[in-house]
């Protein structure tokens, strides 16, 4: 019984060496990026939103798109982001600034650029 | 500052609630933790259901509101306390260290070494990371938060199937609970979700460490403690802001309280002498835990059906003075009903519908698949052995190595409310299985991202109801027949 208490402890203290050294290293402590992308990236268009409603959303592909759609969304509360073009007004979100003569959509067309890939655009077509 | 007086609403209103039936005084320390540990939890969960029908019935005036509520729960526990019987005394349980004074004293050490470093780990985590490690935080329960909180009367724009990848048919007790806060700071600050996901870690901790405490003394209390401090993946869980830590510390107050519940005083086996406020906590823990994921949902179904099956008094009752149909289990009911029916309320007139049910006829395909049986079986084998992402020993495989190599001294339990939380567990995770089979979404995309945190939900209550049965080298033997 006492060895194998023994044994139980010095196994879960094997354990506990994996926590403390998968922690953050508090020496090199930085802040993850979630504010930059989110809050912070979305502040002056969401100045130009309306309160409340729906808006469409248009981003880049790639591996990092989906998270960059769910920040915006989540940046934007309470408006409701939906990931589609077919809103009278859309929110492009892009990597960097595309030029105006380069648009996602023939039938978006930009309002106003913020800056760092961050773009409004209005759907003509939209009901 | 601002968060102060909401901070001690909570906690206080939770304080009462927990104490309005609690008939028996156990050693102070211990039960000084066990009530602090469920006035935590038990406060969140007023806050979050105050929260909600005031967003419902369109109240603003929340501080006027939580006041008559703490006002109310007071006035209940004085009402209540002037009429009940003398609160029982218990006995501290009468430990006895049968091993070597240097064993107490490592144990010791190591207890206190992984509770260090578990609040290290979640420190840390949580400055790094303060809108959580992972999507779930930002992409369902903080989202939901904002938009209760910022949505105003717009709130139940939130709850659209058109952002279904956010899940709005997920109750809301963490939401609703962080969106209360978020109130009465006039601000969405991460830090508030951040400080409930740091609390509810070590509030389980305590919660697992007093109650074994009570039941078996201070050994198996630092050996279970330890145990769950040194699950890697249950700190990092905890600190990503997730909801399946505090889903697990309401398991754990639900079997917890169960347990309480067949307490009898000073081994007088006397049904009589058996708190039904007891029963009555453990299905307001029950229903906490359906108003925080899905799968609460499922174990408040199973812990009523478990309670009903199994819990019909004692042997020493004659069977024709046995109860009749669920009078054994009504104290249950009667807290179990209240918040089943507002979850239902969330789920007709809020939520949207949820995916798992969405396609019969291709569910019926799935459950008749022999292949899908066999990979949710390996995938539960292979967590089984990982899901608490142990370094080199898997504690499970300890847990069953100490068992077998102790299971001539291990009492296997007669007392109906431990079978009662086994039978309860087992049915959950069979019900998880079932889960998987007929679930819409690509099956090893699903086993590989919630495996993990489903057993995760299970662990602490596993973790009691092992130490509850197993000798320890040391601690009374389990309470109870």
């Amino acid at each position: 019984m006492t060895i194998a208490t023994l044994i139980f402890i010095l196994c879960l203290l094997l354990s506990t060496v994996r926590i403390v050294t998968n922690a953050p290293n508090p020496t090199r402590l930085h802040t993850d990026n979630i504010a930059k992308r989110s809050d912070q990236r979305f502040a002056a268009l969401r100045a130009a939103l309306p309160s409340q409603g729906v808006v469409g959303y248009i981003g880049a592909s790639g591996s990092a798109a989906v998270g960059d759609y769910y920040l915006t969304q989540y940046a934007l509360v309470p408006l409701v982001v939906d990931y589609s073009p077919n809103h009278p007004l859309v929110i492009g979100n892009f990597p960097v600034s595309l030029p105006p003569t380069r648009l996602p959509s023939a039938h978006l067309q930009l309002v106003k650029d913020f800056g760092d890939g961050v773009l409004l655009f209005a759907n003509r077509d939209a009901k | 500052m601002a968060l102060v007086l909401p901070a001690l609403l909570c906690l206080a209103s939770g304080f009462w609630l927990v104490s309005l039936g609690w008939s028996r005084q156990y050693p102070l320390a211990s039960d000084l933790l066990l009530r602090a540990a469920l006035s935590f939890g038990f406060g969140l969960g007023i806050f979050s259901v105050v929260f909600f029908l005031a967003r419902v019935s369109g109240v603003t005036n929340l501080i006027a509101l939580d006041l008559l509520v703490f006002a109310l729960l007071l006035a209940s526990f004085f009402l209540l306390r002037t009429r009940a019987k003398t609160t029982a005394t218990i006995s501290p349980a009468k430990e006895k260290f049968d091993g070597p004074s240097w064993l107490h004293r490592i144990l010791t050490g190591a207890f206190a070494i992984a509770l260090c470093a578990a609040v290290y780990s979640a420190v840390l985590r949580a400055l790094a990371h303060p809108h959580g490690d992972g999507w779930d935080a930002f992409a369902i329960w903080n989202l939901h938060a904002r938009f209760l909180f910022r949505g105003d009367a717009h709130w139940r724009h939130g709850f659209t199937p058109l952002i279904p990848w956010s899940h709005p048919d997920y109750p809301l007790l963490l939401p609703a609970a962080v969106a209360h806060f978020w109130t009465f700071l006039g601000d969405d600050a991460p830090a508030v979700p951040a400080i409930l996901g740091f609390i509810f870690i070590f509030a389980t901790v305590a919660l697992l460490f007093s109650s074994l405490s009570i039941f078996r003394g201070s050994v198996p209390a630092m050996l279970g403690g330890a145990t769950l401090l040194a699950t890697p993946s249950f700190i990092a869980l905890g600190s990503w802001q997730y909801a399946d830590i505090p889903l697990s510390f309401f398991f754990l107050a639900t079997i917890v309280l169960l347990r309480l519940h067949d307490d009898p005083l000073d081994d007088d086996p006397d049904p009589a002498q058996r708190s039904p406020a007891f029963l009555a906590l453990a299905g307001l823990a029950a229903g906490f835990a359906a108003w925080t994921k899905n799968e609460g949902v499922l174990f408040l179904c199973t812990i009523v059906l478990a309670c009903y099956l199994l819990i019909r008094g004692s042997r020493a009752v004659p069977r024709e003075s046995r109860p009749r149909g669920a009078t054994h289990i009504a104290p249950l009911l009667l807290t179990v009903v209240p918040l089943f029916l507002l979850i239902s309320y969330f789920k007709h007139f809020v939520a949207p519908p949820g995916d798992l049910f969405s396609d019969p006829t291709t569910m019926l395909d799935k459950l008749l698949d022999p292949a899908r049986y066999w990979v949710i079986t390996k995938w539960y084998a292979k967590e089984f052995f990982r899901f608490g992402h142990w370094l080199l020993v898997p504690t499970p495989l300890l847990m069953l190595a100490y068992y077998f190599l102790t299971r001539h001294e291990t009492r296997a339990s007669r007392d109906s409310r431990y079978r009662a939380s086994i039978l309860a567990l087992a049915l959950t995770l069979a019900g998880y299985f079932v889960i998987y089979l007929i679930t819409p979404y690509d099956l090893y995309w699903h086993l590989r991202f919630s495996l993990t945190r489903l057993f995760l939900q299970l662990w602490p209550s596993t973790i009691f109801l092992f130490f509850l049965a197993v000798p320890c080298g040391a601690g009374a033997p389990a309470r109870g027949r």
